[in-house]
Order: structure tokens, then C-alpha cells, then sequence
């Protein structure tokens, strides 16, 4: 249902991603891995066309984009397909908890306001911030602003959620709370990509491990085969230098 | 020069000042409306970087910030009607007030485009990204995420404008027009009470300034009720 063909995107002769295909399944979650500057973010960003592509086709359930000649017609129909999650919360500052998940059901979605407010209401519940819906992002943890951006991605019913190191601007008392939101609503079978350094959540909550190096995939299964028997040397290396940060850290 | 000094010409010379008032604060608002217009179409072209348009954008800047305004009143007072007439258009008959307007709207246009310019940017980009993410369109995400909070960081700056706005309209009376300094003239020169002239007219200038500082202020702080610190930082 998410099918992506031959993607590449550089920055001037820069490469940074080169021909990446990818197809993912409705209701799966998606863990994308890899080090520092292997076009992780970038990917996700080009899924939504926040960074256009070079090159190559996106398509997301009944949407297919052939990212060359795509106009703002087609960014928009790709947009409405998908909700991100970003690493810094990026909420409306000068919006209340309820106003930031209710602005693009009214704007975008064009639902009533009090049909808005109600869907934005029970997402916010659903990630246990009912008690804060009239407070400022400024007024929150980040970990309550990260909740407030994923019920925000949520409550607009995509059919895909992209995430981007959701917790990690987050102080590592609050990497939990966030983690355990992530958890609940990957059990719903929302379909999600998930861009994370954390190992131990990427393995237990995902069905599908992407593991990127250079701009290019260099190895994907299901989480038990590629953590615990990975084909690739570049994945072990890059799977042993991680344990071995968690485990220095612990 | 002047009669002896008598604090009750003030009391005298207070009301009657008052009267033209209305001029002065028409000059005010009409200029700052003007101004608003100008400085969002001049600061447009250096926010989104328009080739060409964006070097206009700031010699016009330049020019306005870096020249005196009491010279350009004159260059557009007897400059404009010259040029005007190059296309057969005469302007004689048109009030010095239109120009007095016309130059305090194309001055405050030139340091409100810089203010509209500081203030986008204090707005980050992740909140764009963030509103085009849940499908904004590009006038969206500016009119509703960007606008109100640009608005809210250059009303400290703009209130300053004002103000001094405010002082300024005190030289159109160079030109003629009878608002409150220029019936301070002419009351100076019937009474030969200039000192008690001046001083009421400072004091009626001095209270409207307060009087606006206190009303930006009140109005900054509704529109931050989102930053607890603004709030913080008044109280110290
Ligand atoms: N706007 C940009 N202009 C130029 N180069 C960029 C830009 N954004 C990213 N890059 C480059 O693209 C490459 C991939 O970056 P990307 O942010 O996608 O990596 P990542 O896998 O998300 O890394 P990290 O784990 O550090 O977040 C990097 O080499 C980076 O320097
Ligand atoms: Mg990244």
C-alpha cells in the first residue's frame, strides 16, 4: 500500500539518496535504521515532499506521485495521505495543546469545529493529555509536546504516520512515555514509519526493519531475522556499535 | 524674545492645542495604514527572495531609513507635483495634508517592511514544515501559523514606530498644516507666550505616547499569552 520506486535525491551534486525502492504493507510498522547521515530523514521527508525528490514514483494508497513532474496538486493529494512526527515537537506555539491537533481538521479537512474538537479531544486522551488540552506548548515537558505532535498526526486519520527520532530531543526520563504512546498505537494497526536510535524499541515493536547506509538500503526483513541473523557485514557492524553505545550508557 | 513666563497660559494654551488633535492623530493612523501596506509589499520581495524586486525593496529601504524626514517632506511636497507634471498631471490643488501623508506612510513603510522582515523570521521553519506536513497550503501556514506569531514579536517594534510616528507628524506643520504644532505657532506668535506654548504642547504629546506605550502593552501581552516568560520578564 506504500510503494516507492526508484526514489534518488541530491543536494546540488551532493547524493544523498540513490534509487531507493521500497514497499511496505498496510498496517505495518516500519523501522528505519542506520548511522549518522544515511539519508534516514531524508527519505522520510520525501515521502511527504518536504524535500522534493529528483526523482522516481510515491505511491500511497490510492495516490501515486511521479515525484519529477509533480505539481502542488499532487504534493497536496501525497500530504493528506500521510502525518509526520518530528524530532523537536514543532507544535503551533501560539496554539493550545487542543487548537494544535484541531488546526488541520478545520483547515486542511474542513470539518466542523465541534466535530473537530471532539476527534481532537479523544486523540489527545488517547495519548494521556486529556488534562492539558488548554495549555501552551511552552507550558508543557517535551515529552508532553511530543504526544501533543503525535496526536496531532493522528487525529488527522492518515494512512501512513512518519516519524522522525521521536525521542530523541527528549531528556531520557521522557524517552519512555513517548516510546510507550508509539507502542499503544502501533497495536491499533496504524500504519507507521518510524526513523529511530533506539534499538530495543525498533526491534520490539516493528514487523519490518529497514537498514539504510549511504544513501542506499542496504538491508530489510522482520525485526527477528535482521537483529538477530543480519546478512549484511554493514548491518552488523553498525547493529554491534549500537548495542555496545546502549550498553555503555546503562 | 516673549512676554514673562505664566504657568496659566498653559492651562489656556492646553484646550485649544486639543482641538487640533483629531489632525495630528488622522495624520498618524492614515500614515501608519499606508505604512503597513507599503512595508508588507516591500518586505514581501526580501522574504521570498524575489530577484530583481528585492534590490528595489532595499534602496528603498536605505533611501528612507538613511535621509531626514523633514527633507523628505520637501522632496515629496514640491518634488512630486514637478514629476507628476512630466505626465501631465497636476497636483496643485491636492492638500498638503495628502502629502504630508503620503511621506510619513512611505517612511513608516520602509521601517515596517524591516520589522515584518525581523519578526517572519523569529518564526521557525519547523512550524512551516509542520503545517505543510498536516496539508496547509502555503498561504495557510503563513496567514494562520506565521502571521499571528509575527505579529505578536514585532508589536514592541511597531508600537515604537508609532510613537515615534507620532512625534514626527510635528514637522508637517513646515508645510502648512494646521495640526498641533502648527497651531502651536501661531498661538506662540498671538500671545508671545512661546515657552508656555511648547511646554503645553509637550505635554500633550508626552501623555498620548503613554497612553499608546500602555495600550501596545496591553495588547502584547494578549497577543504572548502563549510565552510565560514575557509575562515574567514585565513583572521584574
Ligand atoms: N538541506 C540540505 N542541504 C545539503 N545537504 C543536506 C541537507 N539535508 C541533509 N543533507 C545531507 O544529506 C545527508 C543525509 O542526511 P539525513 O539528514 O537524511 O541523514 P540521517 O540519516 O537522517 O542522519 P541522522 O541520523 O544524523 O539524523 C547528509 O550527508 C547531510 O549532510
Ligand atoms: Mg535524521
Amino acid at each position: 500500500m506504500i510503494q516507492v520506486r526508484g526514489l534518488t535525491k541530491s543536494y546540488g551534486k551532493q547524493k544523498v539518496l540513490g534509487h531507493i525502492d521500497l514497499q511496505l504493507q498496510k498496517g505495518e510498522v516500519t523501522a528505519i535504521l542506520g548511522p549518522s547521515g544515511s539519508g534516514k530523514t531524508t527519505l522520510l521527508r520525501c515521502l511527504n515532499f518536504l524535500e522534493k525528490p529528483n526523482a522516481g514514483e510515491i505511491a500511497i494508497g490510492d495516490v501515486t506521485v511521479n515525484c519529477k513532474g509533480a505539481g502542488k496538486r499532487d504534493i497536496h493529494k501525497l500530504r493528506q495521505k500521510t502525518a509526520m512526527v518530528f524530532q523537536n515537537y514543532h507544535l503551533f506555539k501560539h496554539k493550545t495543546a487542543l487548537e494544535n491537533v484541531m488546526e488541520g481538521l478545520v483547515v486542511v479537512q474542513k470539518l466542523l469545529k465541534a466535530d473537530a474538537r471532539a476527534r481532537s479531544q479523544l486523540m489527545l486522551d488517547k495519548v494521556g493529555l486529556a488534562d492539558k488540552q488548554d495549555a501552551y506548548p511552552s507550558q508543557l515537558s517535551g515529552g508532553q509536546q511530543q504526544r501533543v505532535g503525535i496526536a496531532r498526526a493522528l487525529a488527522l486519520n492518515p494512512e501512513v504516520v512518519l516519524f522522525d527520532e521521536p525521542t530523541s530531543a527528549l531528556d531520557p526520563e521522557r524517552v519512555g512515555e513517548v516510546l510507550e504512546v508509539i507502542r499503544s498505537i502501533a497495536r491499533e494497526g496504524i500504519t507507521m514509519i518510524i526513523v529511530t536510535h533506539e534499538m530495543a524499541f525498533a526491534r520490539d515493536v516493528s514487523n519490518h526493519v529497514v537498514f539504510m547506509d549511504d544513501g542506499a538500503i542496504v538491508e530489510e526483513g522482520p525485526p527477528q531475522e535482521l537483529f538477530g541473523s543480519p546478512k549484511e557485514e554493514r548491518t552488523r557492524q553498525f547493529l554491534k556499535r549500537m548495542t555496545q553505545e546502549w550498553s555503555y550508557t546503562i | 524674545m516673549g512676554r514673562r513666563f505664566d504657568i496659566t497660559f498653559v492651562y489656556d494654551f492646553i484646550p485649544k492645542l486639543l482641538g487640533f488633535l483629531q489632525i495630528t492623530l488622522f495624520i498618524v493612523a492614515c500614515s501608519m495604514l499606508l505604512g503597513m501596506v507599503i512595508g508588507t509589499a516591500v518586505a514581501l520581495p526580501r522574504l521570498f527572495r524575489i530577484p530583481v524586486l528585492q534590490r528595489v525593496s532595499r534602496i528603498y529601504v536605505s533611501f528612507f531609513r538613511g535621509t531626514p524626514i523633514l527633507i523628505q517632506l520637501f522632496l515629496i511636497y514640491f518634488g512630486l507635483p514637478e514629476l507628476l507634471k512630466g505626465i501631465h498631471l497636476d497636483v496643485t490643488r491636492v492638500p498638503a495634508l495628502a502629502f504630508v501623508i503620503l511621506t510619513y506612510g512611505l517612511n513608516s513603510g520602509a521601517f515596517i517592511s524591516e520589522a515584518i522582515r525581523a519578526a517572519v523570521s523569529a518564526v521557525d521553519r519547523g512550524q512551516v514544515e509542520a503545517a505543510y506536513a498536516v496539508g496547509m497550503s502555503g498561504f495557510h501556514a503563513f496567514r494562520r501559523i506565521v502571521l499571528p506569531q509575527a505579529a505578536a514579536v514585532s508589536l514592541p517594534a511597531f508600537s515604537n514606530l508609532v510613537i515615534g510616528n507620532l512625534k514626527d507628524t510635528s514637522l508637517s506643520f513646515t508645510l502648512g498644516v494646521m495640526e498641533m504644532t502648527g497651531k502651536s505657532q501661531t498661538l506662540g506668535l498671538a500671545t508671545q507666550h512661546f515657552i508656555e506654548v511648547y511646554l503645553s504642547l509637550s505635554l500633550i504629546y508626552l501623555a498620548i505616547s503613554l497612553a499608546l506605550e500602555r495600550l501596545f502593552a496591553l495588547a502584547e501581552r494578549r497577543m504572548r499569552l502563549h510565552e510565560p516568560d514575557v509575562g515574567v520578564l514585565r513583572n521584574q
